[in-house]
C-alpha cells in the first residue's frame, strides 16, 4: 500500500470567517497572560499566603467570640480585646503583610511577560498582527495588574463582610468609608506592582534577570526602610524630620504610606497586641505627595517599557 | 505554550473569535506538517519546526498578503526543501500573495515568479524572473563534445557573434530566431565535424541580475 493518503483534506484553505476590528487585542494578550499564570500551582498557594493576616485574624476573632460567649465572664474579656483592636489598622496590616507575597506574585506574573517575548523574538509576531505597541503594553500590564487586584480585593472583602456582620457593636462600621478607601488603595498597589514589573521585564530577555532586578530593588529599599523605622522606634518618635518620611522610601513603604494616608491611620501593633512606639506606628505621610510618588514611579516604569518595546531590533 | 495554543493565540490576535481560531489552528498546523507535534511545547521544537510554526501563525487568519523574511534561515537542506515547497504551495493558486525577503537567490528562484531588488530603500529593478534573466538579442549557448576552433570560425564567417568558449560552451548571438539559429548551428557543426551536445537559449543567473542591479 504505497499510495496511502489521508482521508481528510489537508490542503490549505483560506479563512473567510469573521474578524474583529482592531482595538480589543489588549484583552487577548491580558487573557493569555492570566491563563498561563493560573496554570502555575505556586500562584494558588501564594494567593492564600498573601491573605495570611486576614486568615489568622478571622480564626482569632472567631475563637475569641466562641470562647467568650460560652463563658459568663467572657463579655468583659471580649470588650477588652475589642477595645485594643483598631479596625482600620487590621486592613492596614492585611495590606502590609500581603506586600511580600505580592512581590513574588508580581514576579511570577510579570517578570517574563515581556522578557520572554524579547528572548523568543516574539515582538515581531505581536506587532505584525493588527495590534499596536500601545495595545501590546496595555495587555501585558492588565494581565499582571488584574490578578494582583483580585488577589488583594477578595480577602479584604471577605474580612470586611465578616467584621460588618459580626462586630458592628464593637465599632466595626464606625468608618463607613473604610471599604471604599481600601478599594481605592488596592488598585493603586496593583498598578504600582504591575507598572514596575512590566518596566523591568522590558529591559531584559531573561525572566530570571528581571526577577532578580525587581527583587533586588525591593529588598535593598526595604532594608533602608527598616533602618529608618528602627531609628524612629528607638528614638520614640523624636528623630529629625526626614527619618519618618524616609521610612516610606521603598516599594513596600510607598504602598504602606499610601494606605495609611488614605484610610487615615498611623498604625498600631498587629493582632491587637498592646505596644507603644513600634515601627508600624510611624506617622502617615500626606496623601497627595505619597500618591504622587507612587504615580510617578509607575509612569516612569511604564515609559521605560514603552521605549524598550520595538518590533524591529535596531543594530548600531 | 503548546503549538496549537500559540497558533490559536495568534489567530485571536488577528481578530478571530476564540473557537474559530482554535479550529483553524489545528487546520494550519496540519497543513504546515506539524499535526503530530501540535500538542508539544513550542520551546521543545527544532529550528525547522519553529520556522514552520511561524508560517502557521502567519497563515491562521487567512491573510491575502504574506511577508516572509528569510523563511529558510537556519534550516538543514531537507527542511529548506520542505519549507520552500510549503511557501510555493501557499503562493500558487491559494489566493495568498507572498513576498519573500531573502539573500538566498536559489530560494527566490524556486519559489517566486517576480523579483524586486531594493537597495538602501530604493527600487533598483523589478520584473518576472523569466524576463529579468533574458539576455538582449537572445543568444544561445552551444555545448560541444570538445572545443572546436573551426566551428567557431565558421559561425563567425556566417555573420554570427561567438564569444570565447567557457569550457566546451560557446555563446552564439545573432538576429535570427532561435529555431533558425539552431539550424545554422547544426549545419555548421556538420561542416566542421563538431559534436553538439547541447543547445539552449542563454540566460543570466539571478545572481548576475542582482549584481547588475547593485552596480547600476
Amino acid at each position: 500500500m504505497s499510495n496511502i493518503k489521508p482521508i481528510a483534506d489537508l490542503s490549505y484553505r483560506n479563512y473567510d470567517g469573521p474578524l474583529k476590528k482592531p482595538g480589543s487585542r489588549w484583552w487577548v494578550i491580558a487573557k493569555n497572560g492570566i491563563r498561563i499564570a493560573l496554570k502555575k500551582m505556586a500562584l494558588w498557594g501564594l494567593m492564600f499566603v498573601s491573605a495570611w493576616y486576614y486568615l489568622v485574624m478571622l480564626v482569632v476573632l472567631f475563637f475569641v467570640q466562641q470562647i467568650t460567649s460560652s463563658n459568663p465572664a467572657g463579655a468583659q474579656a471580649m470588650k477588652a480585646f475589642m477595645e485594643r483592636l483598631v479596625w482600620p489598622d487590621q486592613f492596614l496590616h492585611g495590606f502590609s503583610y500581603a506586600q511580600l507575597p505580592m512581590l513574588i506574585i508580581a514576579l511570577m506574573l510579570g517578570a517574563g511577560s515581556i522578557a520572554n517575548d524579547n528572548r523568543a523574538n516574539a515582538m515581531l509576531v505581536y506587532l505584525s498582527k493588527p495590534c499596536d505597541k500601545r495595545e501590546y503594553l496595555f495587555g501585558k500590564w492588565i494581565g499582571i495588574a488584574l490578578p494582583i487586584l483580585v488577589i488583594m480585593v477578595v480577602p479584604t472583602i471577605i474580612f470586611y463582610a465578616y467584621g460588618a456582620l459580626t462586630f458592628r457593636e464593637y465599632g466595626f462600621l464606625k468608618d463607613a468609608w473604610l471599604l471604599p478607601k481600601m478599594l481605592v488603595i488596592i488598585p493603586i498597589a496593583a498598578i504600582f506592582h504591575a507598572s514596575i514589573v512590566v518596566g523591568i521585564s522590558s529591559m531584559f530577555n531573561q525572566a530570571r534577570n528581571a526577577s532578580a532586578t525587581y527583587a533586588g530593588i525591593y529588598f535593598i529599599t526595604n532594608f533602608f526602610t527598616l533602618l529608618m523605622g528602627g531609628i524612629w522606634a528607638s528614638s520614640r518618635g523624636e528623630t529629625p524630620f526626614p527619618v519618618k518620611h524616609l521610612f516610606y522610601a521603598s516599594i513596600d513603604g510607598v504602598l504602606i504610606g499610601a494606605c495609611k494616608a488614605i484610610i487615615g491611620t498611623k498604625g498600631s501593633a498587629p493582632f491587637g497586641i498592646q505596644s507603644q512606639g513600634g515601627m508600624s506606628q510611624v506617622p502617615a505621610p500626606a496623601v497627595v505627595p505619597i500618591l504622587g510618588v507612587a504615580l510617578l514611579i509607575s509612569v516612569v516604569f511604564v515609559l521605560i517599557a514603552w521605549r524598550k518595546i520595538r518590533a524591529v531590533e535596531v543594530i548600531g | 505554550m503548546t503549538a496549537v495554543g500559540f497558533v490559536s493565540y495568534a489567530g485571536e490576535l488577528s481578530g478571530m473569535p476564540p473557537a474559530e481560531a482554535l479550529r483553524r489552528a489545528h487546520e494550519v498546523l496540519e497543513y504546515c506538517g506539524l499535526g503530530e507535534a501540535r500538542y508539544r511545547n513550542v520551546e521543545t521544537y527544532s529550528t525547522g519546526m519553529k520556522q514552520r510554526i511561524k508560517l502557521a501563525q502567519a497563515l491562521v487568519h487567512g491573510p491575502k498578503l504574506l511577508l516572509l523574511d528569510e523563511p529558510t534561515n537556519g534550516l538543514d537542506p531537507r527542511g529548506r526543501e520542505e519549507m520552500l515547497d510549503l511557501v510555493r504551495s501557499v503562493s500558487h493558486g491559494r489566493g495568498v500573495n507572498v513576498i519573500v525577503s531573502s539573500h538566498l537567490l536559489p530560494d527566490i528562484e524556486r519559489v517566486c515568479d517576480r523579483v524586486i531588488v531594493v537597495i538602501k530603500g530604493k527600487l533598483r529593478t523589478a520584473g518576472t524572473i523569466k524576463d529579468l534573466k533574458k539576455l538582449a538579442g537572445q543568444p544561445a549557448d552551444v555545448e560541444l563534445r570538445e572545443p572546436n576552433v573551426a566551428f567557431a570560425n565558421m559561425l563567425m564567417e556566417k555573420g554570427l557573434t561567438v564569444t570565447p568558449p567557457k569550457g566546451n560552451i560557446y555563446r552564439v548571438q545573432s538576429e535570427l530566431p532561435p529555431e533558425e539559429l539552431l539550424r545554422v548551428v547544426q549545419r555548421t557543426a556538420l561542416e566542421s565535424g563538431a559534436q553538439v551536445r547541447g543547445f539552449e537559449t542563454a540566460v543570466r543567473t539571478l545572481e548576475e541580475v542582482f549584481l547588475e542591479a547593485l552596480t547600476a
